[in-house]
């Protein structure tokens, strides 16, 4: 019986079909409790962590179905081209505040991190792995190992930015009386890469469009400035 | 056949960007690439919207829903974590504000002062 729940749990079509339903579930309890703390992929992620630690399931045997899914992460990054390019006319009319608001916002990020982990007196290797947080996870990685960062602690900061910044992003907007589209838009991307973007998309069209270009230029400007920190 | 068509174009141009991520030495990912590329076809009218459209908004929709396995792979950094467990999440707390502000503080003030400069035009 034992075996042949390993084999069932081994098998990708449980994983998919055990995040997809996280996923409904999650979606359905940010419905009926409506605050911004019950974020539909923070329940999700925490209810698929918490029945593979109940069932004792290997994460060996979910990543068989997770592999595939993460799979369409590329996919849907590069798809952000296209709404992008939907807003077309308002990035062109925002092109300095777009690049401004991006290059400021990344810089600081980095700045604010390095000072935090001084704070903390985290050695090199752990400050080195949190520096690239704000971007996504590939850039962030890239950046971290060069730099001699440990990368697991990268992938878990990137993934924990973008779950606090998809959370978050709604409560800040209000809470920094941001009116403008194109700032709110720039501020989630720039500060929580693509996981932050998938919720910019349901605030509305010119925040996901923004937040998808932040994504680019906040990446190729911490690409950029890592350089120099060699 | 339309949904399949838009498919091949999609993992197409993101096959090219993991081309130009093996190709080019600096760390800039394939899916930031293929957003580029994609963006570039569109611009250029290689590619139109509607032969993307539905894939497009299909993936743009649920994209929450592909970091399930990143989210989830946080338990197999666990162990590495666990040292500095509390600094790090204040870190990834307070930083992520302080950024998401600077960002939108920075946007708003030179919009403002550029549309102040067209007011002296």
């Amino acid at each position: 019986m034992n075996d042949l729940l390993q084999e069932i749990y081994a098998s990708p079509l449980f994983a998919v079909f055990l995040s997809a339903a996280a996923y409904l579930a999650g979606h359905w309890i940010h419905r009926k409790v409506g605050l911004a703390i019950a974020n539909p992929l923070l329940i999700a992620i925490a209810l698929v962590i918490a029945t593979i630690q109940l069932l004792g399931i290997p994460i060996e045997s979910y990543n068989q179905g997770g592999d595939i899914i993460a799979m369409f992460l590329g996919p849907a990054t590069a798809v952000l081209a296209v709404s992008i390019y939907r807003q077309m006319d308002i990035l062109k009319k925002n092109l300095i505040p777009v690049i401004a608001g991006t290059v400021v916002g990344s810089l600081v990020s980095m700045a604010s991190v390095y000072g935090l982990c001084r704070l903390f007196r985290l050695d090199e290797k752990v400050t080195a792995a949190l520096l690239p947080k704000s971007t996504t996870t590939p850039i962030a990685v890239g950046i971290a190992e060069q730099h001699g960062g440990i990368v697991s602690i990268t992938v878990a900061a990137v993934v924990i930015t973008g779950i606090i910044g998809a959370m978050l992003a709604p409560t800040l907007i209000k809470l920094f009386r941001i009116k403008n589209p194109v700032a709110a838009g720039l501020a989630i991307g720039t500060s929580s890469h693509v996981m932050g973007t998938s919720k910019a998309l349901t605030i509305g069209e010119v925040e996901g469009a923004m937040s998808g270009t932040a994504i680019g230029v906040a990446g190729l400007v911490t690409v950029i400035f890592s350089i120099f920190l060699q | 056949m339309k949904l399949l068509l838009q498919i091949a174009v999609v993992f197409g141009v993101c096959l090219v960007g993991e081309v130009l991520e093996m190709l080019v030495p600096l760390p800039i990912p394939a899916s930031v690439w293929s957003m580029v590329l994609l963006f570039l076809c569109l611009l250029c009218g290689a590619l139109r919207e509607e032969h993307i459209r539905e894939k497009a908004d299909f993936l743009l929709k649920n994209m929450a829903f592909f970091f399930i396995p990143a989210g989830v792979s946080i338990i197999e950094h666990y162990g590495v974590l666990k040292s500095v467990i509390v600094p790090f999440l204040i870190i990834c707390f307070v930083t992520t504000i302080i950024t998401f502000a600077a960002t939108a503080g920075t946007v708003i003030l030179v919009t403002r002062l550029m549309d102040r400069g067209k007011e002296h035009e």
